[in-house]
């Protein structure tokens, strides 16, 4: 359960807006998003490409390049928040404390280092070693993430490497300085069946070993399902809904969460027709008012014109929509107040 | 937009020389893929002339589609599978082989020992392929680089109609207008370019594209793994309503199996070039005799939280085409051969493609080995 004053917190953003002022006009690639990380746990953020998941990581880690900009919010960890935090201090943490690993392993590897001198690179500088201990460390973490004979793998250029070869040097790049919480940007999507059941292993091992928390980023619903603890959906820039991973998948409650677990072809269920989302994510350079989801959303209702509150449906799991706990449409009268059905009136003729 | 296909197909197309006879009452198969190979070779040495080696891409493979039916193809990446469909429809010159399609050969290409003792390879002219062609298209997988940027939506669909003879302009955008309906498009797009729509449209223009010449046979080569969760379900029901109202017959090429067993009516699974099996879609994935297709299903991630459950985690990588193993390609990484003590027949023998059931072909010494007690026991002995 994502709570969010619990003393077991480790991270904590609280309405995070990362905005990119482009040519066209401004993106609000993030905007609002509130979650934690609990100490050992791993967090599932999932969402469909441009839905705000990876800016939402980057932010986290300060990365956030031109014309992209941090504009509001606190990401919360040790008890500083990351956004004010001087240049220098932020790079002590990135690396030390979180480290982060990327869907592609070959463009985030330099080519013309050895794998052993990219991981002894990172040791150096975080940990502090000499050449010679960062050396030792740097094989001993190519044996930790299962690699056959790391001394002579560590000599090796990233090219010499396969795919998964070179995931796992990545994670014993971003591991070989003991992070607290490792931020893993749809580490498996460029793998083989095959290879990501490998690679997933290993995480869950090293999760294990060193407890560490994990924030995982992902499309898929399957690799989500088999890792998480908790589960953020983020659409169009925002937290759509929020639970442990059980009640996500077995009592979603946002009509986009239900639409995504429908629409996946599942082994062993051979259907005629599979569930669909209609239409496709809003052009984020002109978002709908109210709901982003409405126009694609099965239950749309005039109130849908106004945002909904992001609020919980069940102890622990919070869902942006308007329909009741049950899943019902709000009847009339009852909340949401007259007040707001007066609002959704307004910005229906305001449209 | 509901048309029958006689009425899309053109009749000034109709008329074209070298059009493909369908028999009456047909019973043949649509395609025959027989002993296909495909080495690309690999040229090194001081002028960097000689052959030093091949990659083995496509190495003796067998299969039939019927009329009406989804052949799905699975496989990782480097098994060999988009170079097949690409071969199949003489988009890559294959090294030898046969492949025929209703009744017609369209290449024979024997090998060289075979040449060597007197056999003449057969393929079809350009003429006559081109005429071919009209029956057999192709879907990309990445929908940004298989349409030209510079070309309108209207002349992308068009260009195949106008290549076969179709010189009306009019006509020609009455036909994109009824294929974009089809695939559930804006008529009014037809004057866009690629870059004015998402990854799921570009990836509907691309099948608009291959339609546009009222085809019997589709190769689907990853047509849905480049998109979005939500668009994939759109784009694979449309896929669905398509090969119902114009009777097509698909090869559906996709490395995801939920993918591939929700589409297609047989499965075949490739592994370093070769067919490891093939069975009705039932068939294998409640029976799989492979044990390479058992690994595979294992190492896919329910999407259940509760069904968290030990997987087979097949040792080391994919080896190199370039370098096969010797007997079974899979002995390398084979879980089945561990449990029973690395027999020596799987690395001496390459295991045909047998029967293990009526319709369903292994392409293993020890498929009756293969049982829930086994699997049960490799997945808990499994380790990264």
């Amino acid at each position: 359960m994502v709570r969010q004053d619990d003393e077991r917190t480790l991270l904590q953003i609280r309405d995070l807006q990362t905005h990119f002022a482009t040519a066209d006009g401004l993106v609000k690639a993030v905007d609002g998003v509130s979650f934690s990380i609990r100490n050992g746990a791993t967090l599932g953020v999932v969402g469909e490409s441009g839905c705000g998941k990876s800016v939402t990581a980057l932010s986290v880690m300060r990365l956030i390049e031109r014309p992209g900009r941090i504009v509001g919010g606190t990401i919360t960890f040790g008890g500083k928040n990351l956004i004010d935090i001087p240049d220098d201090e932020m790079r002590e943490i990135r690396g030390n404390q979180i480290s982060m690993i990327f869907q592609e392993p070959m463009t985030s590897l330099n080519p013309v280092y050895t794998c052993g001198n990219q991981i002894a690179e990172a040791v150096s500088i975080h940990g502090g070693m000499s050449g010679g201990e960062a050396r030792k460390r740097a094989i001993e973490m190519l044996s930790q993430v299962g690699i056959p004979d790391p001394a002579r793998r560590a000599e090796e250029y990233p090219h010499q490497l396969s795919g998964g070869m070179r995931q796992r040097v990545m994670i014993a790049m971003a591991l070989s300085t003991n992070p607290e919480l490792l931020i893993a940007d749809e580490p498996t999507t460029a793998l083989d069946v095959t290879i990501q059941a490998q690679i997933l292993e290993l995480m869950k091992a090293l999760r294990e070993r060193n407890r560490m928390s994990i924030m995982l980023i992902t499309h898929d619903l399957g690799v989500i399902a088999e890792m998480a603890d908790d589960v953020v959906v983020m659409y169009a820039g925002k937290v759509v809904e929020q639970s442990d991973v059980n009640t996500v998948y077995e009592h979603p409650h946002h009509p986009y969460t239900r639409g995504l677990l429908a629409s996946i072809p599942r082994l062993g269920e051979k259907r005629n027709r599979l569930e669909v989302i209609k239409g496709v994510v809003p052009n984020p350079l002109n978002l709908p008012a109210g709901c982003l989801f409405q126009r694609r959303c099965p239950s749309a209702m005039p109130i849908c014109n106004v945002a909904p509150p992001f609020q919980e449906v069940a102890p622990g799991h919070l869902s942006r929509c308007w329909l009741t706990p049950a899943g019902d449409p709000p009847s009339v009268g009852e909340a949401p107040s007259e007040q707001v059905a007066l609002d959704a009136a307004a910005a229906l003729s305001a449209e | 937009m509901s048309m029958s296909s006689e009425q899309t197909r053109n009749p000034a197309l109709e008329t074209q020389p070298g059009s493909v006879p369908v028999p009456a009452g047909e019973e043949q198969p649509l395609l025959v893929v027989d002993n296909l190979y495909k080495h690309f070779e690999i040229r090194g040495g001081p002028l960097g002339v000689a052959r030093i080696g091949a990659v083995r891409a496509v190495d003796g493979v067998s299969f039939t589609v019927r009329s009406g039916e989804t052949l799905g193809l699975v496989g990782e990446s480097g098994c060999g599978k988009t170079t097949l469909g690409k071969v199949i429809l003489r988009l890559l010159p294959p090294t030898s082989g046969r492949v025929i399609v209703h009744g017609k050969t369209i290449f024979d290409l024997p090998t060289a020992a075979e040449r060597k003792a007197g056999r003449k390879p057969i393929a079809l002219s350009g003429q006559a392929m081109k005429a071919v062609r009209r029956d057999l298209q192709v879907v990309f997988q990445d929908p940004y680089a298989s349409l030209n940027p510079r070309m309108s939506v209207g002349e992308i669909v068009g260009e195949g109609p106008l290549v076969h003879g179709m010189s009306n302009k009019e006509q020609r955008e009455e036909l994109v207008r009824e294929l974009l309906a089809k695939v559930g498009l804006n008529q009014s797009h037809i004057h866009r370019y690629p870059h004015e729509f998402s990854g799921g449209q570009r990836q509907r223009i691309g099948i608009a594209r291959a339609l546009a010449l009222n085809p019997e046979f589709v190769v689907l080569d990853e047509p849905v793994s480049a998109l979005d969760v939500s668009i994939q379900s759109q784009v694979l029901n449309l896929l669905d309503d398509l090969q119902q109202e114009l009777g097509l017959t698909y090869l559906f090429i996709a490395h995801n199996l939920a993918v591939v067993e929700h589409i297609s009516d047989r499965v075949g699974v490739m592994y370093l070039g070769a067919l490891a099996e093939l069975a009705p879609v039932e068939e294998i994935y409640a029976h799989p005799g492979h044990p390479y297709t058992v690994a595979l299903l294992s190492a896919i991630p329910d999407p259940d939280p509760r069904h968290r459950k030990k997987r087979i985690i097949l040792k080391g990588d994919i080896p190199s085409p370039a370098n096969p193993p010797s007997g079974c390609r899979f002995h390398t990484r084979c879980w089945l051969r561990e449990r029973l003590g690395n027999p020596e027949r799987c690395v001496a023998e390459t295991p045909e493609l047998r029967d293990l059931a009526p319709g369903h072909a292994v392409a293993c010494h020890f498929a009756e080995d293969v049982s829930a007690e086994n699997i049960a026991m490799a997945a808990r002995s499994s380790s990264i």
